[in-house]
């Protein structure tokens, strides 16, 4: 028997969390990704930019989490990790950002809905998630779409 | 060339990127990128929580993948020049495969003194089978 997903949740908004962008983890993401660009990596290079910082990569903000229990929120969805894939993501950057910047992280779970394809019927939760920052400015909106195994 | 820099009005449709090859992949990495990342699902570092669950063995990060095609597109646009980047995930990138990230650009479009180019990218394995499949809009400086 296939597993069943909580539609309640759709709506749902997560309490917001605050992020502090840190030099090293801009630093240790790219070293992560092999990307060996000067932009992410050295300081002078940054400084000597428009920017007068190091930036951060263009998918950087996958890093943005709430330190909380994800689990919880797969449990109120009906599923467990095991089960997850990543289907779907899209980063659209109003600006860079730099090293020492903090953030308000808010998401919101837009649809959960149900398709069989051909490994079997598979649910799909969509999430959107706002970065803004001590302006108020929305710096992006960050999509992503979850695949569950049902 | 690498990190040199680029002008909207030397791009034309159907240009395309300089491929990118990284891996092949291994676990080290995974770890590294889980480490990096925050993404610490057991799926991409426990072989056998991996067979469990279904899925043959570890399996690399979806992001880590969207990463090599972030890093194609900022290789050729600029670190600072995407606007919005966005994948599907098509199939998994195992261990040991090797991951070429291409684009290719599918449109330009002026406005307000801003300059966008739209592109398709994508990445695929060793096997030529798309493994993410997306566009991407990135700004790019006028000349003069």
């Amino acid at each position: 028997m296939p597993i069943q997903l909580n539609k309640g949740v759709i709506g749902k908004e997560s309490p917001p969390f605050v992020v502090t962008v840190e030099r090293g983890k801009i630093k240790e993401f790219a070293r992560a990704l092999g990307d060996a660009n000067p932009a992410y990596l050295d300081d002078r290079v940054g400084q000597a930019s428009e920017w007068g910082d190091l930036v951060a990569p263009p998918t950087f903000m996958t890093t943005f989490r709430d330190g909380g229990d994800s689990g919880e929120f797969l449990r109120e969805l009906g599923t467990d990790i095991s089960r997850l894939l990543h289907g779907e993501q899209e980063f659209e950057l109003f600006r860079p950002i730099r090293p020492g910047e903090t953030f308000v992280c808010r998401s919101k779970v837009l649809d959960v809905y149900e398709k069989t394809g051909r490994s079997g019927p598979m649910g799909f939760v969509v999430r959107e998630t706002s970065v803004t920052d001590n302006t108020n400015e929305v710096v992006a909106l960050v999509r992503h779409i979850t695949v569950v195994r049902l | 060339m690498k990190y040199s820099k680029i002008y909207f009005d030397d791009v034309k449709v159907g240009d395309e990127l300089p491929p990118l090859v990284k891996g092949p992949i291994q676990q080290i990495q995974l770890t590294r990128y889980a480490g990096a990342s925050g993404d610490f699902n057991p799926i991409h570092q426990d072989d056998e929580f991996a067979r469990a669950a279904g899925m043959g063995g570890v399996f690399a990060h979806g992001m880590l993948s969207m990463g090599f095609v972030g890093q194609a597109v900022t290789d050729w646009a600029g670190a600072t020049a995407v606007r919005k980047l966005g994948v599907r995930f098509a199939a998994i990138v195992r261990l040991k495969d090797i991951v070429t990230c291409r684009g290719r650009v599918l449109g330009k479009s002026s406005k307000d003194d801003v300059n966008l180019v739209e592109l398709e990218v994508w990445a695929e394995n060793q096997r030529g089978e798309k493994v993410v499949t997306g566009k991407a809009i990135v700004a790019l400086p006028t000349r003069g």
